[in-house]
C-alpha cells in the first residue's frame, strides 16, 4: 500500500504535467485529463482511509534521499479526502462553468497543481518538503485568482493575497529552524517524539522551545486563515473565478486549522499561546460575523462568513478541541462550497426576480423590521431561548463521554452553542406565524439533531485523529484557573443575556428610529462609516505601502538606480 | 592587502556600498547578452578572488558580526529598492544585488569551493535569464519599463510566462535553487539573526508581487508587438525546467551540510 500512497499526490502533478506540454490547445482533453486523474486521486485517498480504518497504522513514506517524505497518519488520510473531493467538485463545476473563458487549459492545470500542492501539504512529514508546499500554495493561488489578466482588479487582490501569505510564511520558517536547531532533525515525527522529552528547553524572552515556536505556528496560521488584521484580501478573492473561491474558500483558508493539528504535540506544551488563540479567534469571528452582516454582496458576504468561520474554527484550537477545529473545516468546506458554486445561480435569480421576496424570515433577519407581536408567549420563548440549548448540549454530552463536560474547552464550546441556538429561537420567536409552536418545534427539532449528530461524530472523530488521548492533553493545555474561568463564563453569561434583553426592548420601543433622527446620528453615521469602509484596515494597508513605495524610490533616486 | 582584495571583491560580489560599483558594471555593459554575461561571471571573479588569495578563510568559522550585519544589510536595502521599480532591466540588477549578497553569509562555512560557486550562480542565473528578457522586451517595445502598457499577458503570453517564471526563480521560490541557497544561508545564522534574513524573503516577495503586477495584468495600451518565438520559449523553459530539477536535488546538499 505504500507505492499506492506515494502516487497519490503526483497524480494531479502528473496531469498538470500532461496539460501543460501535450495538450495546451485541447480544451476538452485537457478537462477530462483533469477530472479523470481528480477522481482517481481522490478514490484512492478513500482507499487509504478505508485501509487504515480497518486496521491500518500510521507510518512515514520516504521519496526523496535525503528531503521528501509524507506521513501517512490520520490527520493526513482525512485531509487527503477531504481535499481531494472539494477538489473533485471544483473540476467538475469547472468543466462548463469556465468554458468560455480564455486560458481553460491552463486553468485546470494550476487548479491540479493547486491540489497536488496541498496533497503534499497536509502529508509532509519533515520540515523541508512542509516548507515547499506550504510556500507553493500561495504561489499557486496567486495565478488562479489572478486568471482573468485583462482585469487589473483581479491582479490587485490576487497580489493582496499572496502578500499575507508571505507575511505569514515568514514566522513558519523561523519556528521552523527554531525546530530542527533545537531537535537536530528535519522529521516530524522525531520533532514530536524528542519534543515530548525535552518540552521546557528555554528560548527567548522567558518563553520555552515550544512557546515560542507555538507563537510563530499560530501568526503563520493566521495569516492563512484570515485572522482580525490579517484578514483583509479574504473577502475580495471573490474577484477569482468562482471554482476558484469556492477552492479557497472551502479549502485552501483552513489551512490554519490544519497547521495546528499538525504541530499539535508543541501546542501540548504551548498553554499560554493557547489562550491567544482563542481571544484572537473571538474577534475574528465576532469581527467576521459583523462584517458579514452589512455586505449588500452575496459573494463578499460569503467572504466575510468565511471569516467568521476561521476565528470559530481558530477559537476551537484555542480551547483545545483540535479535532473539533478539524471536523469544523470539512463541514464549513462542504457547505461554503456549495453556497459558493450556487452563488451564480442566486445572482441570476435575483437578476430575473429583482422585487423583495415576501417571505418572513428574510422580512424579519434580512430587513430588520421592527418586532411584531408574537403568538408565543414571551415568557414561554424566553424559557425555550435560555433552556433548550442548555440541556440539549450537556446531554449530548454526557451521552458520549461524561469526561467531556469536564474540560473547559468544551464548557466555552458548550457556551457558545447556546449563544448561538439560543439567538437562533430568539429570532424565530419574532417571525409571525399561523403556528408558532409548530415552527418552534420544527426548529428545536432540527436543532436536537444537529447538536447530537456533530457531538457524536466530533466525539468519535477525535478519537480517531488522536487515538493516543493526545484531545484531553490538549483541553488541558488549554484550561486557566477554575475560579477565573467560572467568573469569564458568568460575566459573558450575564453580557449576552443583557444584550438580548436590551436589543428586544429596542426593537419594541423603536430606539434605533429615534437613535437614527436624534443626537446620536453622528455616531450612528460614524459607525456605518467605519464598518462599510471594513474597518479602514485595507486602508490602512494601502497608505503604509504608498509611505514604503515613496522611501524605495527616493533611495533608488538618491543612489542613482544602481 | 587584504582590505584591497575585500573591496574589489565587494564590487564583484555585492555587499554595499561596493554593491554600486557592481551595478555600474552591469549598467555599463552593452547589451543584454553583456548584462546577462556579466551578472554571471563578476560574482564569480569575486570569488575566485576571495578563494584564491586566502581571504576567505582567513575569517575561520566564525564569522564578524560587522560582515554579517552588512551582508544582511545590503540585501534588505536592495530588496526594498527593488519593489520601487517597474523597470525589468533594474529590478533584475538589484533584485541579483540583494540575493548574491546573502553570499557573504557563507564565510568559511562551506569548505568546497563547487559549494559555494554554485551558491552564487543560484542567484546569477536568473538574473542573467530576467536581464535577457528585459532585453528582449527591449527590442519590442522600445523599453523594458512596465508602467505605460502593461497587461503582456494577453499580447506576449509566451515572454510573460517566463518572464514570471524566471521572477519566482530570482525571488526563491520553491523548487528553484535559490530556495534552498536561502536554507542554507537562514542554517547559517544564529536564531537571534534569522528574523532580519525573513524581512528579505518578506520584501522578495512583495518586489516579485508588485513584478507580476504591472507585467501580467491589465489591457495592453501599446503597439502591436510579437512575441517570442516557440523555439526560443522552448529553450528558456527547458532552462529553467533544469534550472528547478537541479534544485530538487541540490536541495539535499544543504542537509548534508
Amino acid at each position: 500500500m505504500g507505492e499506492l500512497a506515494i502516487i497519490i499526490p503526483f497524480l494531479p502533478v502528473l496531469s498538470a504535467l500532461i496539460i501543460f506540454v501535450f495538450m495546451p490547445k485541447a480544451r476538452k482533453g485537457a478537462a477530462r485529463i483533469s477530472v479523470f486523474l481528480t477522481l482517481l486521486t481522490f478514490l484512492l485517498a478513500l482507499v487509504e482511509l478505508v485501509t487504515y480504518a480497518l486496521g491500518g497504522f500510521s507510518r512515514v513514506e520516504i521519496i526523496g534521499t535525503l528531503w521528501g517524505s509524507i506521513w501517512l497518519d490520520p490527520l493526513t488520510l482525512i485531509m487527503w479526502s477531504f481535499v481531494c473531493g472539494i477538489s473533485l467538485l471544483v473540476h467538475m463545476y469547472s468543466v462548463r462553468y469556465m468554458v468560455e473563458e480564455a486560458n481553460y487549459t491552463r486553468f485546470f492545470a494550476l487548479l491540479d497543481l493547486m491540489t497536488a500542492t496541498i496533497l503534499f501539504m497536509v502529508s509532509a512529514a519533515d520540515l523541508i518538503t512542509f516548507l515547499v508546499a506550504w510556500f507553493l500554495v500561495g504561489v499557486v493561488l496567486y495565478f488562479l485568482l489572478g486568471h482573468d489578466t485583462d482585469r487589473p482588479a483581479a491582479g490587485r487582490y490576487a497580489f493582496w493575497t499572496q502578500i499575507t501569505y508571505r507575511a505569514g510564511d515568514v514566522p513558519l520558517w523561523l519556528a521552523a529552524f527554531i525546530l530542527i536547531r533545537t531537535y537536530h532533525s528535519i522529521s516530524l515525527p522525531d520533532i514530536f517524539e524528542r519534543l515530548q522529552m525535552h518540552s521546557h528547553v528555554p528560548a527567548f524572552w522567558g518563553l520555552s522551545v515550544p512557546e515560542l515556536v507555538g507563537f510563530l505556528l499560530a501568526f503563520a496560521a493566521f495569516a492563512r486563515s484570515a485572522q482580525f488584521l490579517l484578514h483583509g484580501w479574504l473577502p475580495y478573492t471573490m474577484d477569482g473565478p468562482t471554482p476558484v473561491s469556492a477552492l479557497m474558500h472551502a479549502g485552501i483558508v483552513n489551512a490554519g486549522g490544519f497547521l495546528f493539528n499538525r504541530f499539535f504535540p508543541v501546542f501540548e506544551h504551548a498553554s499560554i499561546v493557547l489562550h491567544f488563540v482563542f481571544i484572537v479567534g473571538l474577534i475574528t469571528a465576532v469581527v467576521g460575523s459583523a462584517m458579514m452582516l452589512i455586505q449588500n454582496d452575496v459573494k463578499r458576504s460569503l467572504g466575510y462568513s468565511t471569516m467568521g468561520q476561521m476565528g470559530f474554527m481558530v477559537m476551537e484550537c484555542g480551547v483545545g478541541a483540535f479535532a473539533l477545529a478539524v471536523f469544523h473545516l470539512i463541514a464549513h468546506g462542504f457547505f461554503k462550497a456549495s453556497l459558493f458554486l450556487g452563488a451564480g445561480n442566486i445572482i441570476g435569480e435575483a437578476r430575473e426576480h429583482d422585487g423583495v421576496p415576501s417571505d418572513p424570515v428574510y422580512t424579519s433577519i434580512v430587513e430588520r423590521r421592527p418586532a411584531k407581536p408574537s403568538r408565543l408567549p414571551w415568557l414561554a420563548a424566553a424559557a425555550l431561548t435560555i433552556i433548550v440549548p442548555v440541556v440539549v448540549l450537556s446531554l449530548s454530552h454526557l451521552f458520549v463521554s461524561t469526561r467531556l463536560l469536564h474540560e473547559q474547552g468544551v464548557i466555552i464550546l458548550l457556551f457558545f452553542g447556546w449563544v448561538t441556538g439560543a439567538q437562533a429561537l430568539f429570532a424565530t420567536h419574532k417571525m409571525t406565524h399561523s403556528n408558532p409552536w409548530r415552527l418552534m418545534g420544527g426548529i428545536l427539532g432540527s436543532f436536537v439533531l444537529v447538536v447530537i449528530g456533530y457531538t457524536l461524530i466530533s466525539h468519535y472523530f477525535g478519537h480517531f485523529l488522536y487515538p493516543h488521548g493526545g484531545a484531553y492533553q490538549l483541553y488541558n493545555a488549554a484550561s486557566i484557573n477554575i475560579v477565573y474561568f467560572d467568573v469569564l463564563v458568568i460575566i459573558l453569561a450575564l453580557l449576552f443575556v443583557g444584550a438580548w434583553a436590551l436589543t428586544f426592548l429596542a426593537d419594541s420601543s423603536g430606539w434605533w428610529d429615534r437613535a437614527d433622527q436624534g443626537r446620536w446620528r453622528g455616531v450612528y453615521l460614524a459607525m456605518y462609516a467605519l464598518l462599510s469602509r471594513e474597518l479602514y484596515v485595507n486602508d490602512l494597508y494601502a497608505r503604509l505601502t504608498q509611505v514604503l513605495l515613496n522611501g524605495a524610490r527616493r533611495l533608488n533616486v538618491l543612489l542613482r538606480w544602481c | 592587502m587584504h582590505i584591497i582584495i575585500w573591496i574589489i571583491a565587494g564590487a564583484l560580489l555585492p555587499w554595499f556600498p561596493f554593491s554600486w560599483i557592481f551595478n555600474r558594471l552591469l549598467v555599463s555593459a552593452p547589451g543584454a547578452w553583456a548584462r546577462a554575461l556579466a551578472v554571471l561571471v563578476l560574482p564569480q571573479l569575486g570569488l575566485l578572488l576571495l578563494l584564491k588569495s586566502g581571504a576567505w578563510m582567513s575569517l575561520g568559522q566564525e564569522m564578524p558580526q560587522t560582515l554579517r550585519a552588512l551582508a544582511l544589510f545590503t540585501a534588505i536595502l536592495y530588496a526594498y529598492r527593488a519593489a520601487g521599480t517597474r523597470d525589468v532591466q533594474i529590478w533584475a540588477r538589484l533584485m541579483a544585488t540583494s540575493g548574491l549578497s546573502l553570499t557573504w553569509l557563507l564565510v568559511g562555512l562551506l569548505p568546497r569551493y563547487w559549494d559555494v560557486q554554485f551558491f552564487v550562480l543560484a542567484w546569477s542565473i536568473p538574473a542573467a535569464l530576467m536581464l535577457l528578457w528585459a532585453g528582449i522586451l527591449t527590442q519590442r517595445t522600445g523599453g523594458s519599463y512596465l508602467g505605460l502598457t502593461g497587461g503582456f499577458a494577453r499580447v506576449m503570453p509566451r515572454l510573460s510566462v517566463l518572464m514570471s517564471l524566471t521572477a519566482l526563480a530570482a525571488t526563491a521560490t520553491p523548487v528553484f535553487p535559490n530556495f534552498f541557497a536561502l536554507l542554507q544561508a537562514m542554517a547559517s545564522l544564529p536564531i537571534s539573526w534569522m528574523p532580519l534574513l525573513l524581512l528579505v524573503l518578506l520584501l522578495w516577495g512583495w518586489t516579485v508581487g508588485r513584478l507580476l503586477q504591472d507585467l501580467l495584468f491589465g489591457i495592453y495600451r501599446g503597439e502591436p508587438v510579437d512575441d517570442l518565438s516557440v523555439g526560443g520559449t522552448w529553450l528558456g523553459g527547458l532552462t529553467l525546467g533544469v534550472f528547478a530539477l537541479v534544485g530538487l536535488f541540490w536541495g539535499g546538499i544543504w542537509i548534508i551540510n
